[in-house]
C-alpha cells in the first residue's frame, strides 16, 4: 500500500489532471497554476498564489474585512470594533473566533460584542458618515471605559465613497485625543482576508503610531522587552506561549493581538525583540517596527516540542547569556512532559496521513508538532498564503507533498477521496464534509473549541485532540453492519 | 397594463431635459394621456414646471425621515399637478455623499410594489445625465422604460453622452425589451447643428424624432415654474412641443436597438461637418504659448 | 506546571492553575493600563442603574449585539430547500464564507454556496463577467438540478441587474438557454434575514410560475386539492418539517413542502458526503401553483410570497410559528378546514397528552416571568405558548420585527390575564434586553445562544429556543411544531428551571431543605 515518493509524485499528477477534467476550459487553465506537489530542492511549492479566486467554485476564503476585523482588531480587549455597514459581517463574526481574553464584558472590554451600525437603504443612499458620528457619541456615553474605537468598514462603506477619516478626526478632536481608527478593510478589496490584515496593519501604523505619539511616557523598559506578534490567543495559545517566554527571563510587554489591550499596541516600539507567530497578518507591522523604531523581529514556531524547542533558541540568541540559559532550563523543565505526551500517543498516531487546509501559518507551523507523534503530512495549502508563504513552508513539507492553492470544494472533496488521510484538518465549512464521509477531521482555525495549541502545555491538548479524532470508536460505526464491508 | 408605455428621457446634464420632458408630457396630457413622471435626478426638478413648485418631497427624503420606505404610502410622495399629471420624486443625497444610483433602484422598486403604475398610460423617467452606474441603468431595465428618449445637442458633449447612453441601452436591449426611441435636439444654435443631430441620429440607427427650437419663451416659463404649453398655450413653441409629443405617441414599437460609435468615428463625423479640423498630432498637448513659439 | 500527559487539561482548567492566574495579574498589572478594578465596579454598577436604561434606550444610531442576520442568510436558507439546488452569491466572497460557518455551526453539517467573489475590479465595471464565469464554473463542477441567485449588499450598491446578466450568461454559453436559474435581490441593508427567506421564496415561485422570466409562457392554474406549506426561516426546519410531514401524512392529503431543507441539513454519516439532499422537486414547485392552497407558518417571513401566491388565486393562511397547544389547534384547523378532512383521532389524542404534560407541570410555570427575543413570528408562537402555561412574557424583543408586529402582539397580551404587565420591544437590541433585565427582572430568559451573555451578566437563567444555537447540539433534530413539538419546548422550558431551582438550593445547612427529590 505504501507509495514510493516517485509514484506519489504520479499520483499527484493524475488526481489533479483528474480534477482539472471537471472545469471549464479558462478556469482549468487558472485553477492549474494553484495545484501542485513539492519536487525536493524547490524554492517554493510550485503553485501560484495570492491571486483572485475563480468565481462559482466554492473557495473557502473569506474577505478583508474578515482579516482586519475578525483576525487583527477584533481581539484587541479595550477597544469598540464598529461593523460598519449592514447588520451581517458583524454578526456572523460575533464572537466565533475565540479570541480569549480576561475582562469584564461590555464595561471595560468588549471582545465578544457585536457593535453595528446596522446600514439601512437610507444610509446607502444619503451616505452614513453623520452616523457614524453619532454612533461615535453614543459609544462614548454608554460605554466610558472604552480604550479607543475602530470603525470597520464593510463593503458598502467605499462603494459610496462615506470619508470615515474625516468622521474619526472630528471625533478624535472632539475627545480629547482619543483613540478613533478608521479601517478600510471593505471586503471587496484585495483577493481574499490578506489584503485586510494588510490595511489593519497599516491602520495601527497611521493611526496608533504615528497620530497617537508616546501615550505612556513613564513606562519603565527593561533590556529584556519583547512583544509577541500574530498570536490571536485562540482558546488561550498566547498565554500558553507567553508563559514560556516569561519562564526563561523575557518580559512580554504586549500580545498582538490576543488579549491585547491599546497600551500594549503603543508600547511595542520600545520592545527590543518583537517575536512573530503569524507572519502572514502581521509581517506588515513587524517590518515597519523594525525600520521605523529599529525593533528587530523574528520569526518562531510553537506548535511541537522539536519547534518549540528550536524557536526559544532562536529568540534566546538575541539576548545575553543568561537568556539563553533560560531558553535551556524551560527547554529541561518541560522535556520530561513532552516524553510523557509523546510515550502516551505516538504509539496510536505513528504513521497516520494528514492532510491540511488551513489559514496564515498553520499550513506549515503545525507540520513539526504532527511529525513530534509520529504522523505524517501528505498535503497542504493555504487559504490566501502568499508566495513567501510557500517559500516558507518548503522547510516543512517532504518531498511529493501535495500542495493545494485556495482550494475549491470540489478539489478539496476529490483529493481527500484519493489520497485517504486519516486525518483532514481545515475549518467549520470542511468539517462536516469529510466527516460524513467517515474521515476523522481537527479544526485548524478555532481548534475545534478546544486548545490551546501552542507552547508545552498546548502540545500535550494537541496530542489528545488528534488521538479522539483519530481513534474514536464512532468511525466503525459509519457502515451498518448489514452491509457487505466489500 | 400592456398599453402602458414607459419611456424614459436621458441626456448631459444641463441640456434641457427635464424642460423638453415635462413640456412634451404636458402636450402628451393634452392629448388626453394619463402620465405619470418619475423624476430619477437627485436635483428633484423633473415635476418642478408641472407643479409649479420649487422640488416637490422625494420619496428618499421621506423615507429617510420616516425611518425606512416600507413607512410610505403612495399618497405620501405622489402628487398630481398640470392636467392631472402624477409626479413623484425619486431624490437622493447632496452632492459628494452617497449612493444616488442606489436611490434610484430603491425608489423605482418602491413605486412598483405600491401600485403607482395602475391606470396611467404612460410613465416617464426624467434621469440623470449618463448611465454612470448600475443605479441609474434601472429605468432601462426590463419591464421598466421600453423607449429611452435622449435628449442632445449639437455640442461636442452632449453628443458624446447621447453616444454613451447608448451604450448603455445596447448592453440591456438584448437581455430585455429596451429600445432607443429617437434623439431629441434641443437647439444650441451651434453650427450645423441640425444636420449633425441627423447624422448622429443615423450613425446610432435610430432617428431625431424632433429639433426643438431655441425660442426664450422657455425661459419665461421656466421663471413662472410653468411648461410653456400651460403659460403660453398658443405660442408656437408649444406647437413644437406638441408635435414632439404627436411624434412620441405615434413611435411607439419603432424603437431601435443602439448602434454607439466609438469615439473615432465621434470625431470623424464632427469633422464631416466641419464643425471640428484634421487634428494635425504635433499639435496635441501643445498650450497655445507653445504653439506660438 | 500543572499540564501532565496522563489527565491533560485544556482551557476548561488549564488557566485556573496558579502559573496562569499569576500570569494573568501580572499582565494587567505591568502592562494593560486597564482602569482601576473600583472604576470598572462603579461602571458596572451603573451599567444596570434605570438612568443607564434611559440612556440606552435613547440610542438611534448605534446597534449593540443586534439578534438579526441580513437578507442574504435567510436566501441561502430558502435556496437550499429545493432539490440539487445550490445558492449562488452575487458579490463579495467573503459573505458566502459566513454564510456557511454560520449554518454549519448551527446545525453541525456542511452547507453548499457559491460566490461571484466580485473584487474591486468588479464594484467599478460590474460584476457581469464574475457572474457569466462563475454559473459556467458551479454548473460544471457541482451538477446541480437549479442555481438559485441572491445578491450581497455589494451588488445592490452598485446596481447589478441579476435578470439581465443570467439572461447574458445563457447567451454566453456558460449554462443552458432552459436551465432554471430563478433569482432575487437581496440587500442586506434592507430588513433581516427573514425577508432574504421571503425574496427568493417569492422568486423561484416566480420563476416557475410566471414564465421563467419571459423565455416561457407562464403556467395555467389547474386548481387541485392539495396544500402548500411554507415553514419561514427557521432554526428548527430540520425536526419541524418532518413532524409537519407526519402529520399531512396522518391526514392523508396531498401537500407539498415549498423549500424543504430537513434533509439536507441532517444527512448521515455513512461514508458519503451528501452536497444535495431531499428538498422541494422542480416539478413539485410548478406544480404548487395549482394548489388548493397555501399555509405559511410564520406571517413575518412571507410578506411578499404570500400576497404573490394569493394573486395566483389560492387561499393563503398565515400563521405565527404556533406553539402549543391553541396554537397547534389552530393550524390543525386550518388544515382541516381548507382540505374537508376531520382531524386525525391520532392528532387528537397528541393534543390530549400535551395538555395532560401541561397540568401535570403547571404549578412551576404559572406566575413565572419570561423575557423573549427571536425572530417575529418565534417570539409570537413562544409568547402565546407561556400565556397558555400561565405564565407572563414579560419583554418580547424583536430586532428584525416591525409595526406590523408590534401591533400583533399587543393583541396577544391584551387577550390574556396573564398578557397584562408585558410589554414588546420592536427593533430593539440584546444591549436593550440587558437594561431590561436588571430594571425589571424576569424569572427565565429565552433566546439563541447569544443569550448566554444576558445569562452571565444579569443572571437570568436562558432556555435556548432559536437560532442560532451554536453551544447545545442537536436541538434543531427536534421539532416545536405540532402537540409533539409543543412538549419539547415544555420540557426544555422545565428542565431549565428545574435545574434553577436546584442550583438555589443546594447549600448544605441553608437552602439544602428545598433540595428535593420529589418536584
Amino acid at each position: 500500500m505504501s507509495l514510493t515518493v516517485e509514484q506519489v509524485k504520479q499520483r499527484n499528477k493524475d488526481l489533479i489532471k483528474e480534477v482539472l477534467e471537471v472545469y471549464p476550459d479558462k478556469t482549468a487553465k487558472r485553477r492549474a497554476k494553484h495545484l501542485g506537489t513539492f519536487e525536493e530542492g524547490k524554492p517554493d511549492c510550485g503553485v501560484k498564489s495570492n491571486i483572485k479566486s475563480v468565481p462559482g467554485v466554492m473557495t473557502i476564503r473569506g474577505c478583508a474585512y474578515a482579516g482586519s476585523k475578525g483576525v487583527v482588531w477584533g481581539p484587541i480587549k479595550d477597544m469598540i470594533h464598529i461593523s460598519h455597514g449592514p447588520v451581517g459581517c458583524g454578526q456572523y463574526s460575533w464572537a466565533s473566533r475565540r479570541n480569549y481574553y480576561i475582562g469584564t464584558t461590555g464595561i471595560d472590554t468588549f471582545v465578544t460584542m457585536q457593535f453595528t451600525s446596522d446600514f439601512q437603504e437610507k444610509d446607502i443612499v444619503f451616505g452614513g458618515d453623520k452616523k457614524l458620528e453619532k454612533i461615535i457619541d453614543e459609544i462614548q456615553e454608554l460605554f466610558p471605559l472604552n480604550h479607543g474605537i475602530t470603525v470597520q468598514s464593510e463593503c458598502p462603506i467605499g462603494l459610496i465613497g462615506d470619508d470615515i477619516e474625516a468622521v474619526s478626526k472630528k471625533k478624535n478632536k472632539e475627545y480629547n485625543g482619543h483613540t478613533i481608527v478608521p479601517v478600510r478593510c471593505e471586503g471587496f478589496r484585495g483577493v481574499s482576508q490578506s489584503l485586510g490584515h494588510h490595511i489593519a496593519n497599516d491602520a495601527v501604523r497611521d493611526w496608533i503610531f504615528d497620530k497617537a505619539g508616546d501615550k505612556h511616557p513613564e513606562f519603565q523598559t527593561t533590556p529584556y522587552d519583547v512583544a509577541i506578534i500574530g498570536d490571536y490567543n485562540i482558546g488561550g495559545d498566547a498565554w500558553s506561549s507567553r508563559i514560556l517566554l516569561e519562564e526563561m527571563g523575557l518580559r512580554v510587554i504586549a500580545q498582538w493581538s490576543g488579549d491585547g489591550s491599546l497600551a500594549e499596541l503603543e508600547n511595542t516600539p520600545k520592545a527590543k525583540l518583537n517575536v512573530l507567530h503569524c507572519y502572514r497578518s502581521m509581517n506588515y507591522i513587524s517590518r515597519h517596527l523594525e525600520e521605523k523604531y529599529g525593533v528587530p523581529w523574528v520569526e518562531y514556531n510553537f506548535f511541537g516540542p522539536t519547534k518549540i524547542a528550536e524557536s526559544l533558541r532562536t529568540i534566546a540568541n538575541f539576548f545575553d547569556d543568561k537568556i539563553k540559559e533560560g531558553a535551556e532550563r524551560v527547554i529541561a523543565k518541560y522535556q520530561p512532559l513532552m516524553q510523557a505526551v509523546i510515550d502516551k500517543y505516538r504509539p496510536r498516531l505513528e504513521g497516520k496521513k494528514v492532510m491540511l487546509y488551513v489559514g496564515g501559518l498553520r499550513p506549515r507551523h503545525v507540520i513539526g508538532a504532527y511529525e513530534d507523534l509520529g504522523m505524517e503530512i501528505v498535503g497542504t495549502g493555504y487559504e490566501f498564503g502568499h508566495n513567501d508563504d510557500y517559500q516558507r513552508t518548503t522547510h516543512y513539507v517532504k518531498d511529493g507533498t501535495l500542495i493545494y492553492d485556495d482550494v475549491t470544494g470540489f478539489e478539496f472533496e476529490k483529493f481527500v477521496e484519493a489520497v485517504q488521510p486519516d486525518l483532514v484538518g481545515s475549518g467549520i465549512k470542511e468539517k462536516y464534509v469529510f466527516q460524513k464521509m467517515g474521515v476523522p477531521f481537527r479544526q485548524m482555525h478555532s481548534w475545534d473549541y478546544s486548545g490551546p495549541y501552542h507552547g508545552y502545555d498546548g502540545f500535550a491538548i494537541f496530542a489528545r485532540d488528534m488521538d479522539m479524532a483519530i481513534n474514536n470508536p464512532v468511525w466503525g460505526l459509519t457502515k451498518a453492519p448489514w452491509k457487505s464491508a466489500a | 397594463m400592456s398599453d402602458l408605455r414607459q419611456i424614459a428621457f436621458y441626456g448631459k446634464g444641463g441640456i434641457g431635459k427635464s424642460t423638453t420632458s415635462q413640456n412634451t408630457l404636458a402636450a402628451l396630457a393634452e392629448m388626453g394621456q394619463k402620465i405619470l413622471i418619475v423624476g430619477c435626478d437627485p436635483k428633484a426638478d423633473s415635476t418642478r414646471l408641472i407643479l409649479h413648485s420649487k422640488a416637490q418631497d422625494t420619496i428618499l427624503s421621506l423615507a429617510a425621515d420616516a425611518g425606512s420606505v416600507e413607512d410610505l404610502e403612495l399618497d405620501d410622495v405622489m402628487k398630481v399637478g398640470y392636467r392631472d399629471i402624477r409626479c413623484v420624486e425619486s431624490g437622493g443625497p447632496e452632492p459628494g455623499v452617497g449612493c444616488a444610483g442606489r436611490g434610484v433602484i430603491t425608489s423605482i422598486n418602491f413605486l412598483e410594489e405600491e401600485g403607482a403604475y395602475d391606470g396611467v398610460d404612460y410613465v416617464s423617467y426624467d434621469v440623470l445625465g449618463d448611465v454612470v452606474c448600475g443605479g441609474f441603468a434601472m429605468p432601462i431595465r426590463e419591464n421598466k422604460a421600453q423607449e429611452i428618449y435622449i435628449v442632445m445637442s449639437g455640442e461636442m458633449m452632449a453628443m458624446y453622452a447621447a453616444n454613451n447612453i447608448s451604450k448603455g441601452i445596447l448592453k440591456y436591449a438584448n437581455s430585455g425589451g429596451v429600445r432607443l426611441g429617437g434623439l431629441v435636439c434641443n437647439e444650441r444654435q451651434t453650427d450645423k447643428e441640425y444636420e449633425l443631430a441627423e447624422s448622429l441620429a443615423k450613425k446610432l440607427g435610430t432617428t431625431l424624432i424632433h429639433f426643438v427650437p431655441r425660442d426664450n419663451i422657455v425661459q419665461h416659463a421656466e421663471l413662472r415654474r410653468m411648461t410653456v404649453l400651460e403659460y403660453a398655450p398658443d405660442s408656437k413653441q408649444a406647437g413644437e412641443y406638441r408635435e414632439l409629443a404627436q411624434k412620441v405617441h405615434a413611435n411607439k414599437g419603432n424603437g431601435t436597438i443602439p448602434t454607439p460609435i466609438t469615439m473615432d468615428e465621434l470625431e470623424d463625423l464632427l469633422m464631416e461637418h466641419g464643425i471640428m479640423k484634421q487634428v494635425d498630432e504635433s499639435q496635441v498637448g501643445k498650450s497655445a504659448a507653445e504653439l506660438a513659439a | 506546571m500543572s499540564q501532565n500527559a496522563e489527565k491533560v487539561l485544556d482551557h476548561f482548567n488549564l488557566f485556573r492553575e496558579p502559573e496562569y492566574t499569576n500570569l494573568f495579574e501580572n499582565k494587567r498589572k505591568e502592562f494593560e493600563f486597564m482602569p482601576p478594578d473600583a472604576q470598572v465596579e462603579e461602571v458596572r454598577e451603573w451599567a444596570k442603574t434605570a438612568e443607564y436604561q434611559e440612556k440606552n434606550f435613547a440610542r438611534e444610531a448605534l446597534v449593540v449585539n443586534p439578534a438579526k442576520a441580513c437578507q442574504p442568510l435567510g436566501a441561502v436558507f430558502a435556496a437550499v430547500g429545493f432539490e440539487g439546488t445550490i445558492p449562488f452569491v452575487h458579490g463579495s466572497q467573503g459573505c458566502v464564507a459566513y454564510y456557511r460557518s454560520h449554518f454549519s455551526r448551527h446545525f453541525k453539517e456542511p452547507t453548499s454556496c457559491v460566490s461571484s467573489s466580485m473584487t474591486e475590479d468588479a464594484a467599478v465595471f460590474g460584476g457581469l463577467n464574475n457572474m457569466i464565469d462563475g454559473l459556467a464554473n458551479t454548473y460544471n463542477m457541482y451538477k446541480p438540478k437549479m442555481i438559485a441567485v441572491s445578491t450581497t449588499c455589494m451588488a445592490e450598491v452598485i446596481g447589478d441587474d441579476l435578470n439581465a446578466f443570467i439572461k447574458t450568461s445563457k447567451e454566453k454559453g456558460s449554462i443552458p438557454e432552459e436551465y432554471d436559474v430563478p433569482f432575487a435581490h437581496t440587500p442586506a441593508f434592507v430588513g433581516s434575514h427573514i425577508t432574504g427567506y421571503d425574496n427568493v421564496m417569492k422568486g423561484i415561485l416566480q420563476h416557475f410560475w410566471d414564465g421563467k422570466a419571459g423565455t416561457v409562457p407562464a403556467l395555467e392554474r389547474k386548481p387541485n386539492e392539495s396544500i402548500n406549506f411554507l415553514g419561514g426561516f427557521d432554526g428548527y426546519t430540520v425536526g419541524n418539517l418532518r413532524e409537519i410531514k407526519r402529520i399531512f401524512g396522518l391526514f392523508g392529503i396531498d401537500y407539498t413542502i415549498i423549500g424543504d431543507n430537513s434533509d439536507v441539513w441532517d444527512t448521515p454519516t455513512d461514508g458519503e458526503f451528501r452536497m444535495y439532499d431531499g428538498g422541494t422537486t422542480l416539478e413539485q414547485t410548478a406544480n404548487s401553483l395549482n394548489a388548493k392552497a397555501t399555509i405559511s407558518m410564520q406571517e413575518f417571513c412571507t410578506e411578499k410570497t404570500l400576497p404573490f401566491i394569493a394573486e395566483h388565486g389560492q387561499e393563503v393562511v398565515a400563521l405565527n410559528h404556533p406553539i402549543g397547544v391553541k396554537g397547534t389547534d389552530k393550524l390543525l384547523m386550518e388544515i382541516s378546514r381548507l382540505t374537508g378532512k376531520a382531524i386525525p383521532a391520532e392528532l387528537e389524542k397528541e393534543r390530549g397528552r400535551l395538555v395532560d404534560a401541561i397540568a401535570d407541570s403547571t404549578a412551576h410555570i404559572h406566575g413565572q416571568k419570561f423575557a423573549i427575543y427571536g425572530d417575529p413570528d418565534l417570539c409570537y408562537g413562544l409568547a402565546e405558548f407561556l400565556l397558555e402555561l400561565g405564565a407572563e412574557p414579560t419583554h418580547v424583543l424583536a430586532t428584525n420585527g416591525g409595526k406590523a408586529w408590534e401591533k400583533k402582539m399587543q393583541e396577544l397580551f391584551d387577550s390574556s390575564p396573564f398578557g397584562k404587565n408585558c410589554k414588546v420591544y420592536p427593533g430593539k437590541d440584546l444591549w436593550h434586553m440587558r437594561s431590561l433585565l436588571f430594571t425589571d427582572p424576569v424569572d427565565f430568559l429565552i433566546g439563541n445562544t447569544y443569550g448566554k451573555y444576558l445569562e452571565r451578566d444579569t443572571g437570568t437563567p436562558l432556555i435556548r429556543i432559536g437560532f442560532p444555537i451554536f453551544d447545545r447540539h442537536h436541538k434543531h433534530r427536534y421539532p416545536v411544531w405540532g402537540y409533539q413539538g409543543g412538549l419539547n419546548v415544555l420540557v426544555w422550558i422545565l428542565d431549565r428551571m428545574f435545574d434553577a431551582i436546584d442550583a438555589n438550593t443546594n447549600i448544605p445547612a441553608k437552602t439544602d431543605y428545598s433540595f428535593d427529590i420529589i418536584r
